[in-house]
């Protein structure tokens, strides 16, 4: 399983810049060259000077992934920030993706951009960044040039020393809101580890790098480009400060390196594109009245891009609509009525409720599971007596439940399909917008080459499952392999998903008409999660 | 949907056939369940696992023939809702030793079901069966008896159970038999026995998979 937990202001992070900052190694420097790519180098070298690398300390993760967060997040009124603590939804009425804002941050060696980045995300205080470092994606190196690199022969200061296709394509990715796996490059084998680190689709990415506007390419993909213009001097002053006291290196190298290398590299082909940039900032991260601006446009960018989902989806008008083909309602036999009549009573105490609708889930599950395919296949019964009966196709099953509630029907599909995986999915309504937000992930791996019985126990709107299968979409999951599985839905919440998400399988035990104000469904069931956990008000006494 | 029909399948002309037994909807998934207990190669993990998936829907199927009312109920939300209510007054009787395999797919769905057991054996000259030993509630003739014994071949162990019951003044119209796999000769000789008996079963099949009991206790 691959545990992504977004904490509330955890930002996902797959950097590994060796920045300013960053002086301590964690990397293994023995550390094997069986990265994937080995060997598929990019040989071309186009200068031969002598030079280390200007990142020659092996990649850390940056700190601020594991920032100390706040305990809660609170509406900012100061900066307009509408989100509190989880993902808001990432795509429209209809599930289409609309895509990431994505800041591009640039500027010379030592000139401050991680701690400009640094600031950037902690003073827009939105959850749901994805903080992506060029110097993940330097090309892998062959034999000839990892010997020259080892000789400090090998230009890592160059444009063309990194891999900007798959840097292009990752973006790409990335700014569609998709998953996307970020290659750690070892700066010490010059190879990428064969291990990949996932960054999740987000809603706000900040790509940094020496180098990140060289390319047309990638400035067509930035929302916001911002430079960040420090003085020759003080950057100098940093590397030196840096490279002697941190790295170990002598003043004669380090100044050698940086006037053979590093300073005509600045000149040549970063202090250009600042032409490209939007906002230029000098002095770099100690300019809070420039980092404040980028801060404010940034949210009011967010602000007009944000959908009210939920009460567009509650009024969505499809009231004269026959219901989709997609939907499946299981057939309502006196036993499956008799057990709504049980769990919609408000008079039935929480034992009760919890055993009649375990009873409905397993009926439920049953149902989901006769829709997937099947072969026909013949067995042997007794000696020489065959059967022909069917085996379901060769499909791998996973659950995956919205939580709180979606939690409850676990048990009931482990009954149905034998060792079933399970992967969690916390999405939560934010009480100020009255929106979903999304705050905790936990997927089977590989979860794309699986059958999806996604799980709620019911859809009002149909807010939260969209948001659910959009999260599956955007691993891969292709939408015709997911059955939404609920014990009760809404009318409303039916064609909403039907509408956004054709191809998807709607399972549920009863469709009821309406959907009021605070979106519970009518006549409905109540709070299923308070009512099946017993945290609700009314039932203190049991 | 529907799986292909077996042709050992009864003619169901007969109106009696129609009116007392009940064969589960048998969807692909439904024929999955019934394809794994027959394959001899299955595991008895599986087995066990299965059997239960397929002995649940056949309780749930025989639940839906017992008697119930109509109610109206209020929901948390204030509003009304027109439900059903089941009545009171049921019970279990397994046959030993394979119907109690299907107590728990029973108390699964109705927890405190009362449980009576009825063992048969056949006599080992005469192959004839003979009640050894029953044990049922005291007020069974009042109440509605879901019979349960998952596989019949000749329906003369069912017939014997019933024998028991009616000593008990249980009429045959208050017996459901919950049933898995049973041969069309099965059925026939209940059917001309006990005209008022529901059967509830998965498959009417010449060939029943016989090795339920051991393979679901494990006493190869």
């Amino acid at each position: 399983m691959t545990d992504i937990v977004f904490k509330f202001s955890t930002n996902s992070s797959a950097s590994d810049s060796g920045s300013g900052e960053d002086a301590s190694s964690d990397r293994d420097a023995s550390s094997p060259d069986n990265g994937i790519e080995a060997g598929l180098a990019s040989p071309e070298i186009k200068s031969p000077v002598p030079k280390s690398p200007t990142k020659t300390s092996g990649g850390k993760k940056k700190g601020y992934a594991s920032n100390p967060t706040k305990a809660t997040r609170v509406v900012h009124t100061a900066n307009r920030t509408l989100y509190t603590a989880g993902r808001p939804p990432w795509y429209d009425t209809h599930g289409q993706l609309k895509n990431a804002f994505v800041i591009g941050i640039s500027g010379g060696s030592a000139s401050g951009k991680t701690t400009v980045a640094n600031k950037i995300i902690e003073a827009l205080d939105v959850p749901w960044v994805s903080l992506l470092s060029m110097d993940s994606f330097y090309k892998v190196l062959n034999s000839e040039q990892h010997e020259q690199a080892a000789r400090n022969e090998y230009n890592f200061d160059h444009p063309d020393a990194f891999d900007v296709p798959l840097l292009a394509a990752t973006l790409q990715r990335l700014k569609e809101g998709k998953n996307v796996d970020v290659p750690v490059y070892n700066f010490n084998t010059h190879a990428r580890d064969p291990h990949m680190k996932t960054l999740y689709g987000a809603n706000v990415i900040v790509f940094e790098g020496i180098m990140s506007f060289t390319s047309k390419e990638l400035l067509k993909l930035m929302d916001l480009k911002v430079f960040v213009d420090t003085d020759s001097d003080v950057r100098l002053a940093r590397r030196l400060k840096r490279d002697i006291t941190e790295r170990g290196r002598d003043l004669e190298g380090v100044l050698k390196q940086y006037s053979t290398f590093v300073k005509p590299s600045f000149e040549h082909y970063i202090e250009p594109t600042m032409t490209a940039a939007d906002i230029i900032v000098p002095r770099g991260g100690e300019n809070d009245v420039a980092i404040n601006l980028i801060v404010m446009h940034v949210h009011n960018q967010l602000l007009a891009r944000g959908f009210k989902l939920r009460n567009k989806l509650a009024n969505f008008e499809h009231k004269d609509e026959p219901m989709p083909d997609s939907l499946y309602v299981l057939v309502k036999t006196p036993q499956v009525h008799g057990i709504h009549t049980f769990i919609r009573n408000q008079e039935t105490n929480r034992d009760e409720f919890i055993f009649y609708s375990k009873r409905l889930m397993h009926l439920l599950f049953e149902f989901a599971m006769s829709l997937l395919p099947f072969k026909s296949v013949t067995v042997e019964t007794q000696p020489g007596i065959e059967y022909s009966g069917k085996r379901l196709s060769d499909i791998k099953m996973a659950g995956v439940s919205i939580l709180r509630a979606g939690e409850t029907m676990e048990q009931a599909l482990r009954e149905v399909i034998k060792d079933i995986s399970i992967g969690k999915i916390l999405i939560q309504t934010n009480l100020d917008t009255g929106e979903p937000e999304l705050h905790y992930l936990r997927l089977p791996k590989d979860i794309r080459d699986y059958h999806i019985f996604l799980m709620d126990a019911t859809v009002a709107t149909g807010a939260a499952a969209m948001m659910a299968i959009r999260v599956l979409l955007d691993h891969d999951v292709p939408e015709e392999n997911i059955t939404l599985c609920s014990l009760l839905m809404a009318e409303s919440g039916v064609h909403s998903v039907a509408y956004a998400f054709p191809k998807l399988k709607i399972v549920t035990t009863d469709v009821d008409k309406e959907v009021n104000e605070k979106f519970h469904i009518l006549p409905g069931i109540g709070n299923y999660g308070d009512r099946f956990f017993g945290t609700d008000f009314t039932e203190s006494q049991v | 949907m529907n799986p292909d029909v077996i042709p050992s399948v009864p003619t169901l002309d007969d109106e009696l056939f129609k009116t007392s037994l009940k064969v589960l909807r048998v969807t692909e998934s439904v024929r999955e369940l019934q394809t794994m207990m027959r394959d001899k190669s299955t595991s008895r993990s599986d087995f066990i696992f299965y059997a239960d998936r397929l002995i649940r829907l056949v309780v749930e199927e025989g639940l839906n023939q017992l008697p119930y009312r109509e109610c109206v109920i209020t929901t948390p939300t204030g509003q009304t809702y027109n439900g059903l209510q089941y009545e009171k007054g049921n019970c279990g009787v397994s046959i030993m030793r394979s119907g109690e395999a299907m107590e728990l797919g029973l108390r699964d769905c109705c927890r405190s079901i009362r449980l009576g057991k009825i063992l048969i054996t056949s006599d080992e000259d005469t192959h004839e069966a003979k009640s050894v030993y029953a044990k049922v509630p005291h007020d069974i003739c009042h109440r509605k008896v879901l019979l349960m014994y998952p596989i019949m071949n000749t329906g003369n162990t069912v017939v014997k159970a019933v024998n028991v019951l009616q000593e008990h003044y249980v009429n045959e119209k208050n017996i459901i038999l919950l049933n898995l796999f049973c041969t069309p000769q099965a059925v026939k000789q209940i059917q001309t026995k006990f005209p008022g008996l529901t059967i509830v079963t998965t498959e009417i099949h010449h060939v029943t998979p016989n090795h339920f009991g051991q393979k679901y206790f494990g006493t190869d």
